[in-house]
């Protein structure tokens, strides 16, 4: 009898990942420019006499703690759908123009001079959330036009839109005053910073009820990475898949990237690291890469306060020094197992 | 005999305008070897995609299992038709024991996995086409023979009543080409499967079917009204028994080449003689051995 992958393992495995990241996360929570000591910190803090450890704790640390594993998984999730259904091991959370989108929602949001704020967010999330749902949905618009399962006119329509939108992005920047330019850039850059328990609560919420919509369509993946018309010949509603898997990780994206900016390599990186370890699966890929990119962004944002303090670097910088190379690492080790590189 | 497949003036044109498929009907009885041979771009192709349900005709019906086949969800329509491409490999290495399951995938359980009865189809279909002993090789590391036992293996195990083959053996080297062959005669004997073969050998099809169909290119409608020489034609379509379709006459006007043709027992073989073919003089001094009674038309 030959056995694929069982429940058993998977959820074995889940659970494995899940403590690593529960681990990682205490682990980085004590890490810091102030030092701090848990069993202080745990003592609580009444307003009478504030217990600094527990601030430190609870309003700096865990807040941007819990962000970077939100953002890590949804970036990670995303990555392993998009590249699933565009059958292309290239694709990234931002390939069908999502980071141009939001780029743009954010400079036109920095230009504008708006400074209300929703949830206690600026406008400039908002701004990127709406310019990297409706890129996406002009994209998704196009590329049905160009034929019924036409994943190729998906591609280019996402890469034409990104260029021509970067263009606008370079103009408005041109045109702008440099403090605005400023602001506009680091952002791009991708940036953490303490967000307010709201705000965690209701992304933390939509990103992991995209991710459990995801798994639910993973079986699916799986046969839709034999092409549309052998997918479809096997019993697949392939239109339907697609499009829950293409709404799905656009709005896991654009939640990401208005709470963070853009953050590159994690949704490239993870799912191909996970998938040269463990198959390519995706009833195991897609939770197994979301925990693994948590972790992998936890960490990145961790050496991004600490390497420079009290300053702080861009977590986008950090990921793609540390991510290119040990990515290529795993590739060396196990690109023939996987990979059809001949 | 129940009717397994079956087209009733079946008309077919791509969004371009020409049509590919002019009123085209034939009948295929179930468990019946179907090979489909004839030119490129006669509509070999299209014929095996409107039955898998991917194109819709302009007009005529279409039955499977003896339900017009619009009546059918994708889904069940899945249980009823499986179909072998010409290789599709995805960018991700599957294993042989993953992609075929990935038949099952429709039935999977709730939780996205599959159920016994689902691993007892793989492993019988696993079985039957000889790909057990390298189950957990990727499928990339495969040879074509291989590779293509494995999609045939994936098809039997969607468990459908009809098999559609779209060329399974090009690509293939004579050994596999033969193996290939053996393979679907004794799923269609021992699991009373319906088998419809688009084939470009046709004198390897003629050893196996039983039934052979040769699609011309559509001429128009005048065309298919008038008889073709001394045959009766209902323009597109012949199909009958191997030996009388493929007979040197219906391959010349099927294809434009002129062949040699020799029996070997109970079936003929072909070759097609170009005119700088060293023997392509033999042609002259030996007369195709031509079936003496007009070929059945269906």
């Amino acid at each position: 009898m030959h056995r694929t992958l069982s429940p058993r393992t998977l959820l074995l495995r889940v659970a494995l990942a899940a403590v690593v990241l529960a681990a990682v996360m205490l682990a980085c929570a004590l890490v810091g420019t102030e030092r701090i000591s848990l069993a202080s910190a745990l003592s609580g803090s009444d307003p009478a006499s504030p217990n600094p450890d527990f601030e430190i704790l609870m309003h700096v640390r865990v807040p941007r703690i819990v962000l970077a594993a939100i953002v890590g998984a949804a970036l990670a999730g995303a990555g392993v759908t998009l590249q699933a259904v565009l059958r292309n091991p290239l694709a990234d959370p931002y390939i069908l123009g999502i980071s141009s989108g939001a780029g743009l929602g954010a400079i036109l949001a920095v230009i504008g001079g708006l400074n209300w704020t929703l949830f206690g967010r600026s406008p400039i999330a908002a701004f990127a959330f709406a310019g990297a749902l409706s890129t996406v949905w002009l994209v998704w618009m196009v590329g049905r036009v160009t034929g019924k399962f036409h994943v190729t006119g998906l591609l280019l329509a996402g890469v034409v839109v990104n260029a021509c939108f970067s263009a606008v992005i370079m103009f408005l920047t041109s045109i702008a005053r440099s403090q605005e330019v400023h602001a506009t850039i680091f952002w791009l850059m991708g940036n953490m910073a303490e967000e307010d328990f709201l705000v965690l609560w209701v992304s933390g919420g939509s990103v992991l009820a995209g991710l459990v919509a995801l798994f639910f369509i993973s079986p699916q993946l799986n046969a839709l990475s034999f092409g549309p018309v052998e997918a479809q010949s096997m019993g697949i509603n392939v239109r339907r898949t697609q499009f829950v898997a293409f709404a799905v990780a656009a709005f896991i994206t654009a939640v990401a990237v208005s709470l963070s900016g853009l953050i590159g390599f994690v949704g490239l990186i993870v799912p191909h690291g996970v998938r040269l370890v463990l198959g390519p699966d995706h009833r195991q890929l897609l939770p197994l890469s979301s925990l693994v990119g948590a972790v992998f962004l936890l960490l990145a944002d961790t050496l991004a306060r600490v390497v420079v303090a009290p300053a702080q670097l861009p977590v986008g910088v950090i990921t793609a020094m540390i991510g290119g190379p040990f990515f290529l690492v795993l590739l060396m080790r196990y690109n023939r197992k996987v990979y059809r590189l001949t | 005999m129940t009717a397994s497949v079956q087209l009733q003036d079946v008309t077919f044109a791509y969004r371009s305008g020409h049509p590919v498929l002019g009123g085209v009907s034939l009948t295929v009885e179930r468990g019946t070897f179907l090979a489909v041979a004839g030119p490129n771009g006669a509509g070999k192709s299209t014929l095996l995609n409107l039955l898998a349900g991917l194109l819709v005709p302009q007009s005529g019906t279409i039955s499977i299992e003896a339900a017009n086949i619009r009546s059918y969800r994708q889904r069940d329509l899945a249980r009823k038709v499986a179909v072998v491409r010409q290789e599709s490999i995805p960018p991700f290495g599957f294993s042989v024991a993953e992609t075929v399951m990935m038949a099952r995938t429709p039935h999977y359980g709730h939780w996205g996995f599959e159920t016994q009865a689902d691993r007892e189809l793989v492993a019988e279909a696993l079985d039957a086409t000889d790909t057990a002993p390298f189950a957990w090789r990727p499928l990339a590391d495969l040879s074509g023979g291989e590779r293509q036992r494995v999609f045939i293996a994936r098809a039997l195990a969607q468990d459908t009543p009809i098999l559609l083959l779209d060329e399974p053996t090009s690509f293939l080297d004579l050994k596999h080409q033969v193996e290939i062959y053996d393979l679907l005669k004794s799923v269609q004997r021992d699991r009373g499967r319906t088998i419809i073969a688009i084939t470009h050998d046709i004198n390897l099809a003629a050893q196996y079917c039983d039934r052979a169909l040769m699609l011309q290119r559509y001429q128009g409608p005048e065309a298919s009204a008038k008889p073709v020489g001394s045959r009766a034609s209902t323009g597109q379509c012949r199909i009958g028994p191997p030996g009388a379709v493929f007979t040197s006459a219906g391959i010349e006007e099927a294809f434009g080449v002129r062949v040699f043709a020799a029996p070997i027992g109970r079936e003929s073989v072909f070759l097609p003689l170009g005119r700088l073919a060293r023997d392509a003089g033999k042609m002259d001094l030996q007369p195709a051995p031509e079936n003496p009674s007009p070929p059945p038309v269906n």
